[in-house]
């Protein structure tokens, strides 16, 4: 978003056009902090870059997913202040199904989190899974091998056995 | 991210504990009033939920601090982000601690 002004007129004219600076520096997406970025969108996209980029949206998503979940279960276990009733009543929504459903996402997602974020430690540290590097040639990152993937899918493993186990619980005989 | 790692793996133990509290009866009848109020009666149970809120508040905001400072970067964007977040995590922690503090001296 830059703003421009008449600066001279050519003897053909032609307008040269010259930026306002002024103007330019308020709006300009370079002092915003945000030229060359495609933002929320870009972020909420976890296609075109591997398996890697899936884990670090899920990453993303369910740590934003637990940060909402954590706030809610601080202020739903308040109730237990109001006396019997109010804890009753409250305890009543994670009796019906849809209750259910939305602990054992918190049981998927929160596993998932722990597994992948064990997993970015390790990567971060370089030790076990291979340091991030730069892509030199035949260009095989070590951050890109095979034991990285493995601890994807382990963490995803991870998380569906947590769900299944939930589902069991909850669904269960109890 | 030393915080984000040291609070991410601490809470990961003492949450296995709190859920672990949950599934050492069964599931419906360790979520009845009297006796969440006598696990609240239990020091060291309450101790144990002080500890996940500190952990947990500081290890959720940070994340959240992350992800809003990779968006975009200016001094009064990072500085709104990181304070705001400070903000948000102190209320969560002094709101949660109320309740701990409540439940515990409330009688059976």
């Amino acid at each position: 978003m830059a703003y421009y002004s008449i600066h001279s007129v050519c003897a053909s004219g032609k307008e040269i056009l010259m930026k306002n600076a002024k103007k330019d520096l308020k709006f300009s997406t370079h002092i915003l902090g945000t030229e060359n970025r495609e933002g929320l969108k870009a972020w909420l996209n976890p296609f075109g870059y591997g398996w890697e980029r899936v884990s670090y949206w899920l990453q993303r998503i369910t740590g934003v997913f637990l940060l909402i979940y954590f706030v809610g279960h601080v202020i739903e276990t308040s109730s237990i202040t109001g006396g019997p009733d109010v804890w009753n009543s409250m305890l009543e929504f994670t009796q019906e199904p849809i209750g259910h459903l939305f602990l054992i996402l918190v049981i998927g997602t929160s596993t998932f989190h722990s597994a992948n974020g064990i997993r970015l430690i390790f990567t971060h540290l370089g030790k076990g899974l291979g340091e991030p590097g730069r892509p030199d040639y035949p260009y095989s990152p070590s951050s890109l091998n095979y034991r990285q993937k493995s601890g994807i899918w382990v963490a995803l493993i991870l998380a569906a056995f947590a769900m299944l186990f939930g589902v069991q619980v909850l669904f269960g005989k109890g | 991210m030393k915080i984000h790692y040291i609070t991410g793996v601490c809470a990961l133990f003492v949450v296995a504990i709190h859920i672990i509290m949950r599934l050492i009866m069964p599931f419906s009848a360790s979520l009845t009033y009297n006796n969440v109020i006598g696990n609240y009666h239990n020091i060291f149970y309450a101790l144990l939920l002080e500890i996940i809120l500190v952990l947990i508040a500081i290890h959720g905001f940070n994340g959240l601090r992350i992800i809003l400072l990779e968006l975009r970067q200016n001094r009064t964007w990072e500085k709104c982000v990181s304070y705001g977040t400070i903000i948000a995590s102190i209320a969560i922690i002094a709101f949660g601690t109320r309740t701990i503090m409540i439940a515990s001296t409330l009688k059976l």
